[in-house]
């Protein structure tokens, strides 16, 4: 994948750039328009008589977001750890401000904005905590592997995942899943790590009972302990809290081995609510069959593979862990997403990187990508 | 530095084993969902997406004995707008308004009317909505639908019924034969969408629908029509509160006409057919429309009276208790254990014989017949005659006799069944055990449907109806033709006489009950050819003003119907017309 650019000018000795992964973002974007046109236009037409409507927003969005992608991605990155700091705190302020002049749907203060511009501080908290703590590490050096280090990032990453997480839970467990993640990777220890993986684990496997006893305890809401119901059995709760992952899962079982073929899903018509958003997944299974759901899978998991790659050779450990927490929150949101599509864990709204509607999302994914390639192609190659 | 970079890509590395694990694990469960629970879900997927859709199937038509077309579907059309898709309201009020013949402003209030479809006008014909549809007005629909039509809108209105909104049969014929008119509905299996909407170009699976049978009754529309325009002219003439006429072929049952006047429009049958003031109530409106669709003929019972002489006679000739030349004495009335009972000729008929006495009508006769026989033989001929049952026609509703039980019955009831009192049957009873009694004795079964033929001709089915032979003699059955023949050419039922033809008949006239009321129901059964019957028809006019003798006013009309329908059966009158007219004339 190295570049062969002839020596030209000054001697700048040649560098990488991962040009299959920019091609992996491009595909896997280009894709996500596809399947959010096929699962959008039914819907779109009906109620903005435009069945194009969700997928061009998306389109041009993602088209603003590839050429930052690029711009960032020409910078050197040491050069956005100045902004850690600023970040960092701001992240305080939007998710402040968004709870209080947040503009409301569907019952959540989660946007910002004036007029038709309008982004979720979630997504921005996410790449500025992964910039924070690369820079936070890296200043540590090997102080990192003693408790304080440890009590330290902890300390960084718990109060805005806090309040992250109670203006959207899943974002709180994105977040802090990729402290986890860049925590596992930094630190030399690994026991914690994994007694941490295995409680989480556990925790999911005695899901029921532990949530009928913290809901007795009045720790759980009630529609909490609902979703974990719903999740133990969606086909009891039809009508109720098991509509969308009943008929996500009624999508993926219609998919069979090859699928309806494109465009040909039935469940989006009106079945599973806003297809396009976080059951986008549930269309792609639908449409396409276990052989495309399974594709797209590898191709996440080949990009994740191209970050473990860009990482290993980071010139040094702030690139290396800056790729770090981008891969931890890319892996972590698509595992999260077909999890619970696949009703695998609890419900709670997570998109699908690159593929679900969303324009913030998509515009943050794609300066992280920026970040990853920026990192590339820091990269000297040897000879 | 190194040697955290190694242990940093040890890490990394077991980070990306462990994404890949967990990404491993997930295909796994997408390969459980999508190919071992694959069949589960899209079945439940699919219960979910189908909705059925059914295609009307054309009702059978009903057609006449000469295949005339009495009841039938027509296309109509519903003119409705839709507020939201209207583009030019004032051309569309002007259209419509036009076309339609409705006021302006009434149109335009319902075009201005904020909502999702506003109805103009149903049952609109087919012609005049394809014009509708020429003028491509946008927000302006046009919807066909089936409706049963029938041509000749009151016609036999309480025998053939009419359809409810799903075109099923409500009353009458349409309800006996459902099953071979309504035909089988076809289905559209369509996708739709969370909404109900349907997928356009998904894959549908249709069942086309198979269009009702044609069923050909015995009615004859010609012979219909005149007992209808008869029985509204005598219910005029007498101020009658009904009239009703039955016409049979006494050979086989098969009914030509059954008139009930008043009848009601069967293309508006929830209307009713009288001025009477309409009761707030909905009950009692459904009350008033209920008695108004019943069939008096079939439905509803009657003390018979004196028609129902012919039937003592004939079990008093079958049993042999008397002949025709029998010598009975009438003084007027017959004391029967403690009661005496009165004949209607106040003064007596005096010496007279038992044919002489059924010409009278003479009560006191058809007392001593009664008496003769006994109870124990009396109910036996009741029940042999098939009275005690019901006729088994082929329309809903037929009332049962109402009978002394044969251990409730002393002389004094026999007395009165005699003479066709004390108990209840219905004019189609009557009519059905006359036409046994002189068509040979068979006991026939009346019946209009003949034959089902499918919408396409390939196969019919025609009806069969039992009949009992031997109720009476041949013998006995000749004698009450030749007795009912005197009746009308010397006896009471002479009104009836009808030159060139033999005619037989009884008159009656009977008491309702209670009889202090003095209200009767005029009645008279007739048949022709009196040798060989072909036509049997009989007339009951209830409650009649002024003259109420059935032999004054109910048998001149018989013989009106008959002087027309024979011909027109193709039965022509014999030469003795000519001699008689000849006779008079000279």
């Amino acid at each position: 994948m190295a570049e062969k650019r002839p020596v030209k000018k000054k001697n700048k000795p040649r560098r990488f750039y991962d040009y299959s992964l920019l091609f992996t973002v491009i595909f896997l974007t280009v894709f996500g328009l596809v399947m959010i046109y096929s699962s959008s236009s039914y819907a779109a037409q009906l109620k903005f008589n435009n069945a194009a409507f969700f997928m061009m927003k998306q389109a041009k969005i993602a088209l603003g977001g590839f050429v930052i992608m690029i711009i960032i991605s020409r910078m050197d990155y040491h050069w956005y750890g100045k902004f850690a700091v600023f970040a960092y705190v701001l992240s305080y302020i939007l998710m402040i401000a968004v709870s209080l002049v947040g503009i409301e749907a569907n019952g959540k203060k989660r946007w910002l904005g004036v007029g038709s511009l309008s982004f979720q501080p979630t997504e921005f908290v996410k790449i500025a905590l992964i910039v924070m703590l690369a820079l936070m590490i890296v200043q540590m050096g090997k102080n990192i592997n003693t408790r304080n280090g440890v009590i330290l990032v902890i300390i960084t990453t718990i109060p805005i995942a806090g309040i992250v997480a109670a203006n959207n839970l899943s974002s709180g467990i994105i977040i802090m899943g990729i402290a986890f993640v860049m925590l596992f990777v930094a630190c030399k220890k690994k026991w914690p790590f994994f007694a941490c993986g295995l409680g989480g684990v556990a925790l999911l496997a005695f899901a029921g009972p532990v949530a009928t006893v913290l809901q007795k305890m009045n720790i759980l809401h009630d529609y909490q302990l609902g979703r974990i119901l719903v999740w133990l059995e969606p086909e009891a709760y039809p009508s109720t809290g098991g509509y969308q992952v009943l008929q996500g899962l009624y999508a993926i079982g219609s998919g069979g081995l090859v699928g309806r073929g494109l465009g040909e899903s039935i469940q989006k018509m009106g079945f599973v609510p806003e297809a396009q958003n976080d059951m986008i997944f549930s269309i792609i299974c639908e449409e396409l069959g276990l052989f495309g759901a399974v594709s797209v899978i590898l191709i996440f998991l080949f990009m994740i593979y191209r970050f473990m790659l860009i990482a290993d050779n980071a010139p040094d450990l702030f690139g290396a862990l800056l790729v770090v927490g981008v891969m931890g929150h890319i892996a972590i949101q698509v595992i999260l997403n077909i999890a619970v599509v696949t009703n695998t864990i609890p419900n709670t709204g997570i998109t699908l990187p690159f593929i679900s509607y969303g324009g913030t999302s998509v515009m943050f994914l794609m300066m992280e990508m920026g970040m990853v390639l920026s990192v590339s192609n820091q990269i000297k190659l040897e000879k | 530095m190194n040697s955290n970079k190694t242990h940093h890509r040890e890490k990394i590395a077991l980070l990306f084993f462990l994404l890949f694990l967990a990404m491993t694990g997930l295909m796994g469960r997408l390969i459980f969902l999508m190919i071992f629970q694959s069949e589960h879900y899209s079945a439940m997927a699919e219960d979910l997406h189908e909705r059925e859709r059914t295609i009307k199937a054309a009702r059978g038509n009903i057609i006449d004995a000469n295949g005339t077309v009495i009841a039938t579907n027509r296309t109509v059309c519903t003119i409705s707008v839709i507020h939201n898709q209207v583009k030019k309201p004032d051309e569309v009020v002007a259209v419509l308004s036009k076309e339609l013949g409705i006021e302006e402003a009434e149109i335009r209030k319902k075009v201005e009317k904020y909502s999702s479809r506003e109805i103009i006008k149903t049952n609109v014909d087919k012609a005049l909505g394809d014009q509708i549809r020429t003028y491509h007005l946008a927000g302006v629909k046009v919807d066909e639908d089936y409706k049963r039509y029938y041509p000749y809108d009151t016609m036999a209105s309480k025998v053939l019924g009419f359809t409810g909104g799903d075109n099923q049969g409500i009353i009458g014929l349409e309800v006996k034969y459902e099953q071979y008119l309504k035909g089988m509905n076809g289905k559209i299996l369509t996708m739709s969408d969370a909404a109900g909407i349907e997928i356009e170009n998904a894959a549908e699976d249709r069942i086309e629908p198979i269009s009702g049978q044609t069923l050909q009754i015995s009615l004859d529309v010609n012979i219909q029509k005149y007992c209808e325009q008869a029985a509204y002219q005598v219910m005029e003439k007498k101020g009658a509160k009904k009239v009703s006429i039955i016409v049979m072929n006494p050979k086989n049952g098969e009914i030509k006409a059954m008139v009930n006047v008043p009848e009601f429009n069967l293309n508006d049958p929830f209307t009713l057919n009288t001025n009477t003031e309409i009761p707030a109530s909905a009950k009692e409106k459904q009350d008033l429309l209920n008695q108004m669709w019943r069939n008096p003929c079939i439905n509803d019972t009657y003390e018979p009276g004196s028609t129902f002489k012919i039937i003592t006679a004939a079990a008093g000739l079958e049993s042999g208790v008397v002949k025709l030349d029998d010598h009975f004495s009438c003084p007027g009335f017959r004391v029967v254990e403690d009661r005496k009972i009165r004949c209607h000729k106040v003064g007596g008929h005096g010496s007279e014989t038992f044919l002489q006495g059924m010409m009278n009508s003479c009560n006191p006769v058809l007392i001593d017949v009664g008496q003769r026989l006994g109870v124990d033989n009396y109910y036996k001929y009741f029940e042999q005659f098939g009275l005690k049952g019901k006729t088994g026609i082929d329309v809903p509703g037929e009332a049962s006799t109402i009978m002394h039980r044969k251990q409730d019955m002393g002389l004094v009831e026999l007395a009165t069944v005699s003479f066709g009192q004390s108990f209840q049957i219905t004019p189609l009873q009557l009519i059905t055990t006359a036409a046994s009694i002189v068509n040979g004795g068979n006991r026939i079964t009346p019946h209009f449907g003949v034959k089902a033929t499918t919408a396409d001709g390939e196969s019919s089915h025609t009806f069969t109806y039992p009949m009992k032979e031997g109720i009476v003699s041949a013998q006995t059955s000749e004698t009450m033709r030749y007795i009912l023949e005197e009746v009308v050419a010397e006896g009471s039922g002479k009104k009836a006489k009808l030159d060139g033809y033999r005619v037989g008949g009884k008159t009656a006239t009977s008491e309702k009950l209670p009889r202090s009321l003095k209200k009767y129901i005029s009645s008279f059964v007739g048949f022709a050819p009196a040798n060989d019957p072909e036509v049997i028809a009989l007339i009951t006019i209830d409650e009649p003003q002024g003259i109420y003798y059935g032999g004054t006013i109910a048998a001149p009309v018989i013989a009106d119907i008959f002087k027309n329908i024979l011909p027109y059966m193709g039965i022509e009158p014999t030469e003795e017309k000519t001699v008689s007219t000849f006779r008079i004339s000279g």
